[in-house]
């Protein structure tokens, strides 16, 4: 079997914060398709690990390997940092990021954010990157708010036009943030049910959420990380269906 | 009938004179601070310090001794290089300061120093998750600026770029101190030629109300267009 390179693969990340070491050594590999749950209550770190993961946060130790290829880092006064940018930026291209509160660029249309990168990051013709985004659009079901600025959307609307955007790069792998936790309970449904979709037809994906729900019906591996550590890992039917630690058995245990 | 006794022609001339200064000197000053902001915000130390230097300097010293300083003292420093070059290397060169370089890079340096404060709170107001989504997809930093940072910015540095745009216009004027035939010294001499300087004078502010009026309407055309997105979430 010809080997393709593993879409994203982290080893041993460790990040601080001041005096405070957030991040105690963290792993993590996506095979393709891969649905990989980071669960913790807040403080643990997950979303920190997500933003390492394309460099948002700089990793103070830890390798990262994209697509087969490894991440060069250097040591400079700052503290370590990517030796070229140039590869971050490719880098980057590969992976999209679905943030908590969207960011869905403020002064573009929906249909502008959508096009916006794969144009001027991965020069595609714009006749090209205009059609996929309709596609993706009306896949997400917002065809009819193409020219609305995010402003004039609902959350539920401006994440799901998030996803459109992430998925117009074509993406090694999807990174999401919490993306329904700045949403209204009612919106949060139509969220899901696209990440669900994505989850079917294959995509790889990182998932940081307090969708127990989610993780259990969607994701091929849960982590459950608690301060800065991975406590308990493995298929969501013995993670959350059998949680082994105390600590995770209390986070899991209804809290009314 | 107002009679311009033949003064009308030089009139214009020098409104001409006074729209090309503060246009081109405006251009210098939006350059010098996008540097001055960006010096301000990078974490090099030593850029951090000039930046500093140049607005502590420059908004510490009146205005028209920066334009008296710029105009002589620049002279005598020409000189001094081109004495230096005809003394030790035979080469003779004459370079006179031209007025009219003199007042732009004077008034541009000025301005530099406070539209380097308005951009540098504009950059700050933009939202770090527009920026970090524009990383995240990609971007350089180069693309990150001029697609994302820049015009967000724009819509939070107007109001402040128009304030100092006005303020500049009006800066233009001290230019007839170091000879340039600005409208103020058009109309100055027409006035003590004719002995009627509340006529000229009058025409002289009207014609700065007429250039802060047309301003003032393409300004609010930028504002809209900047604000664009904007609307619903204000």
């Amino acid at each position: 079997m010809a080997a393709t390179p593993i879409p994203l693969e982290v080893r041993n990340i460790k990040k601080r914060f001041g005096d405070t070491e957030v991040l105690k050594g963290l792993s993590l590999t996506a095979q393709k398709g891969d649905v990989i749950t980071l669960i913790g209550a807040s403080g643990s770190g997950k979303s920190t690990f997500l933003r390492c993961m394309n460099l948002l946060e700089q990793p103070d130790d830890g390798e990262l390997i994209v697509h087969g290829e490894p991440v060069r880092f250097k040591t400079t006064k700052h503290g370590r940092e990517p030796e070229d940018w140039k590869q971050v930026v490719q880098m980057r291209a590969k992976l999209s990021m679905v943030f908590q509160s969207f960011n869905l660029w403020a002064h573009m249309t929906l249909l502008e954010n959508i096009i916006e990168a794969p144009i001027h990051v991965l020069k595609k013709p714009k006749k090209e990157a205009l059609e996929h985004a309709h596609a993706l659009l009306d896949r997400v079901g917002l065809s009819a708010r193409a020219n609305a600025y995010p402003a004039q959307m609902s959350g539920g609307q401006q994440q799901r036009g998030a996803i459109a955007r992430a998925l117009a790069m074509d993406p090694e792998v999807m990174l999401f943030d919490e993306p329904t936790s700045a949403l209204d309970p009612e919106l949060v449904g139509d969220v899901l049910k696209v990440m669900h979709g994505l989850a079917e037809e294959g995509r790889t994906m990182v998932v940081v959420t307090h969708e127990m729900s989610f993780a259990r019906d969607v994701s091929s591996q849960v982590i459950y990380l608690h301060q800065g550590l991975e406590e308990e890992a493995g298929p969501p039917a013995d993670v959350l269906g059998n949680p082994q630690s105390p600590r995770l058995q209390q986070f899991l245990a209804p809290k009314y | 009938m107002i009679d311009l006794q033949g003064y009308g022609p030089r009139l214009i001339e020098g409104a001409g004179v006074t729209i090309q200064l503060a246009v081109l000197s405006l251009i210098l000053a939006i350059i010098l601070g996008l540097l001055t902001a960006s010096a301000k915000m990078s974490r090099s130390w030593f850029a951090h310090r000039l930046a500093t230097l140049y607005t502590t300097l420059i908004r510490g010293v009146p205005d028209l001794v920066l334009m008296m300083l710029f105009f002589f003292g620049g002279q005598i420093g020409v000189n001094m290089i081109t004495d230096w070059l005809y003394y030790s290397f035979d080469i003779d060169i004459f370079v006179n300061i031209n007025a009219f370089v003199a007042g732009v890079v004077t008034i541009g340096l000025i301005f530099g120093a406070y539209m380097g404060e308005t951009f540098r709170g504009a950059f700050m107001a933009v939202d770090n998750g527009q920026i970090e989504a524009g990383k995240a997809y990609g971007m350089s930093d180069g693309l990150v600026f001029r697609r994302i940072r820049f015009p967000q910015m724009m819509r939070h540095a107007l109001p402040g770029l128009s304030n100092n745009w006005m303020v500049l216009l009006k800066t233009t004027a001290l230019v007839s101190v170091i000879g340039l035939s600005d409208m103020v010294r058009v109309a100055s001499e027409a006035s003590k030629a004719t002995r009627e300087p509340f006529t000229f004078m009058i025409i002289v502010a009207l014609i700065y109300l007429l250039i802060a009026s047309v301003s003032e309407w393409i300004f609010a055309r930028l504002q809209k267009r900047y604000d664009i997105g904007y609307a619903e979430a204000d």
